[in-house]
């Protein structure tokens, strides 16, 4: 394994230092535990990582180096776990024509192993969540497994690191990539022309060439340790975060991803929900499968990521499977309903159907002109529902105007109106059933709008 | 690659002896190279950088000449002022000349008498400045933080300044070694529990009102934390400079996390920072416009409309899924001239147009999340067709 960092103690040592200069006491303290915090909503990870340092009494020079990584230098940040009141870290500072490398001045009243722990953000490691939903072969309940696949692509080797992932989004106001290759930590002053380092550039490029053939090969690694034991994910919420830690530790090496089970619920009550929005969808219907992130439906102990899933089906007693789609979806909340786009679907058909239109109460200005009049459409919806499983539809109708009347009639389970020019009928329907329902939709034109709402 | 020169400003003092117009034509540059002193680094001003440092200078009885150049390095002409430390009622600066073609100047001073004379010369110099950054950490609870601001001193100015003090308008000063091409981070403000307010805000310019319009993506809500500077929040001893602010948070497992960052703006004593970290999927706003026809319509002599008001009714309903109490802002916009007919929830009118909400927000419970509806009916009175 590579380990890109590299970590020099110069002690100078206050007293003599006039009289012999530097003393170059050169100790390469190995990282004796690392914490990787992952955000999935930007490309950067919180890495923290303790190392044990001999430190002198005066003044000691520490020296950081990181080539080859994707760390931001403006993030570094080095302390004391131990007599943090007599450790004073001085300074940090980016020396000249030296890329990638820091140094701390250490002042220390204490000689001798001193813990310290260094924070800095990387770019690089990333993860997200996915899913495999299995329904039963009835469709009310379905098997609800998490996944999260965590990537390293940034130049690190990271060996028994604690994993951890954020869930939310966060807001940030440069890439951490960008600062990481930046050729200056913090740029320069303004106004002055940026030199290009040519061969840093070109050496980069080759790193990411490597790496990515390295991504493409690591995938049947992968797969072939996905039989490792399971291990527990601990869930908690921080601030607007949810905070995902992993069991124990990782070893996630350079180039590589891992997968990890999230969650695992065998029996999700569900929804097979239908919709039908023209100005949404256009004129097919749209399946999803809903349900809800509560106790109800044996999820809702922390909200649910977004990610892609994957939903299959039990199709016999020997849960030989069918592929029913793919959704994905976005970050769920406790209490929040879930509905998985599964597509445009041909079993379940909404078919609205002009049966009349007719105008009426025309209004005329003094010459003689038409100023007003009513438009009235009489629809017929037929529902059909060709499957072998219970369902529930939910058809939209938009009137593209806010004076509208509605009459309606018919087998339809609840009419809601949504907004101005929008409402809503929801219907449930048995296996291989059909429904039909009507509507008036009587519109208001020119002055008429006038005299309705006056 | 660097410049390299081992001194880019350089001073020489010149003897009575030499007159005006030898010097004029071929200045003749002198012997004692005058050893820099004491340097100081001023950054108190936000877009430049002053340097002042101190020199000996060997003055005789008379008329000096002392030349001032430098190479490599970007000074501004007009601002190179000497001050006379040592003998200043005894000691005089009678003018500047300019040399031809050269990046340097030249003073005549004169003395009454053999002086060693320790003078300040003072000049704006391009390229060397500073940034600040502070990195705050707040508590599991966030109700305050501990804060530290950094101050990133670039020197790119092509100079290096051995043991120069580093002054701000405000804290201590540092002394340091500043090379050229050299960036230094030095921790300079550091207050522990400082107190701060969380800030959930929507705002109906530019919040999507609709969530169920955008089926696959999250809207969040600006979350924001706001820090004043003040004695009480063990602030408020002088303005805190722009810069850019990290934010973490204590985990409560001895490791924080990550929350956001924000750029803050110069924020004066008394004032706020508000800083935002990142969105809120967890508070849910779905506000919908339920109607808005044309009513108390007026007409002219050919039926025509010419004036008209609308009667908009708003409704918003806002969703709490969180395990624990928020406060929303909810600024809500109203353009031209209007009047609130009805509203069930108290707003102040910041402006003619805006209108800002407290909502309180229970946590979420068993049942599901804690909602709360606005509904806003209002006449945009008196539009024209």
């Amino acid at each position: 394994m590579i380990n890109r960092f590299s970590i020099i103690v110069l002690i100078l040592l206050a007293s003599i230092s006039e009289v012999i200069g530097k003393i170059d006491l050169a100790i390469l303290p190995t990282r004796d535990t690392v914490q990787l915090t992952i955000y999935n909503s930007a490309d950067l990870t919180l890495a923290r990582e303790s190392r044990a340092l001999t430190l002198k009494k005066g003044l000691n020079e520490l020296q950081f180096s990181w080539a080859n990584t994707l760390i931001d230098p403006t993030s570094l940040e080095m302390q004391a776990l131990k007599n943090a009141d007599k450790i004073d870290v001085f300074d940090l500072t980016f020396p000249q024509r030296v890329k990638n490398l820091g140094l701390w001045n250490v002042q220390s009243e204490v000689s001798g192993y001193v813990p310290v722990e260094i924070s800095y953000l990387t770019s690089g490691l990333s993860w997200r969540a996915f899913y495999m939903g299995t329904l039963s072969d009835d469709e009310k309940v379905m098997r609800l497994q998490g996944y999260v696949r965590v990537q390293n692509n940034s130049g690190e080797d990271y060996a028994n690191a604690q994993t951890r992932l954020i869930v939310g989004k966060v807001h940030i106001l440069d890439q951490i990539a960008q600062l990481a290759r930046r050729e200056q930590p913090y740029g320069r002053p303004t106004g002055q022309i940026l030199r290009r380092d040519r061969s840093s550039g070109l050496k980069h490029k080759a790193q990411i060439e490597e790496l990515d053939v390295m991504v493409t090969s690591s995938d049947s690694a992968v797969d072939a340790s996905m039989v490792i034991e399971a291990k527990q994910v601990i869930k908690e919420g921080l601030s607007e975060y949810f905070l995902y830690t992993i069991e124990g530790t990782e070893t996630i090496t350079n180039g590589w991803a891992k997968r990890l089970p999230s969650f695992n619920v065998d029996e999700i009550p569900v929804v097979n929900l239908y919709k039908y929005e023209e100005e949404m969808y256009g004129r097919g219907t749209i399946r999803f499968l809903s349900f809800k992130n509560d106790e109800d439906h044996e999820l809702g102990e922390t909200p649910i990521p977004g990610g892609a899933m994957k939903v299959y089906r039990h199709v016999d007693i020997e849960s030989h499977l069918s592929y029913e789609g793919q959704s994905s979806f976005k970050y769920i909340p406790v209490g929040e309903k879930v509905e998985l786009n599964l597509g445009a679907v041909s079993n379940v058909v909404v078919t609205p159907t002009l049966m009349d239109y007719k105008t009426k109460n025309y209004r005329f200005n003094s010459h003689r002109d038409i100023k007003g009049w009513d438009e009235i459409r009489d629809f017929k919806i037929e529902v059909k529902n060709t499957r072998d499983v219970a369902i529930k539809v939910e058809i939209k109708r938009n009137f593209n105007t806010s004076y509208w009347d509605i009459e309606k009639d018919g087998p339809f389970d609840t009419f809601e109106k949504v907004d101005k020019d929008t409402v809503k009928f929801t219907l449930e329907l048995e296996p291989q059933s059909k429904k039909v329902f009507n509507y008036t939709l009587t519109t208001y034109h020119g002055t008429r709008r006038e005299e309705v709402t006056q | 690659m660097k410049i390299n020169f081992t001194h880019r400003v350089t001073l020489l003092s010149l003897g009575l002896a030499l007159c005006l117009t030898t010097a004029l034509q071929a200045r003749i540059k002198l012997v004692a190279l005058p050893e820099r002193a004491a340097t100081i680094v001023r950054l108190d001003n936000p877009s430049a950088t002053l340097i002042e440092e101190e020199r000996v200078l060997t003055l005789q009885r008379g008329v000096n000449k002392v030349d001032f150049s430098w190479k490599g390095v970007s000074v501004d002409v007009d601002s190179i002022r000497m001050l006379v430390i040592s003998h200043p009622k005894e000691v005089t600066l009678l003018n500047v000349s300019y040399p031809p073609n050269e990046a340097a100047l030249v003073w005549e001073i004169a003395s009454e008498k053999d002086y060693v004379e320790t003078v300040r010369i003072s000049y704006l110099l391009s390229n060397i400045d500073k940034l600040i950054t502070y990195k705050a950490v707040a508590d599991k609870d966030e109700t305050q933080v501990d804060l530290k601001s950094y101050i990133i001193l670039r020197n790119f100015s092509g100079e290096d300044f051995d043991k120069a003090k580093v002054l701000l308008d405000y804290g201590s000063s540092f002394e340091r070694d500043i090379k050229h091409e050299e960036t230094k981070q030095l921790l300079f403000l550091k207050k522990e529990g400082v107190p701060i307010t969380k800030v959930w805000k929507f705002d109906s310019r530019t919040t999507p009102w609709d969530p169920e319009k955008m089926p696959d993506k999250n809207i969040g809500i600006p979350v924001s934390y706001r820090i004043k500077n003040t004695k009480e929040a063990k602030l408020g001893e002088f303005a805190l400079w722009g810069g850019k602010a990290r934010l973490f948070q204590d985990d409560g497992s001895d490791s924080t996390i990550f929350l956001g960052e924000d750029n803050s703006a110069m924020v004066p004593v008394g004032e706020k920072m508000e800083l935002y970290i990142g969105d809120s999927r967890d508070i849910v706003v779905t506000q919908r416009k339920m109607r808005e026809p044309q009513v108390n319509i007026k007409k002219n002599n050919s039926d025509g409309v010419v004036l008209f008001d609308k009667d908009v009714l708003i409704t918003a309903k806002i969703e709490n899924f969180k395990d624990k109490p928020a406060t929303l802002t909810m600024i809500q916009y109203i353009p031209g001239e209007w009047e609130m007919e009805k509203c069930n929830m108290k707003y102040e009118k910041k402006n003619a147009n805006i209108l800002q909400f407290e909502i309180e927000l229970p946590k979420r419970s068993e049942e599901g999340p804690a909602v709360k509806n606005l509904e806003m009916n209002y006449l945009l009175k008196n539009l024209r067709k």
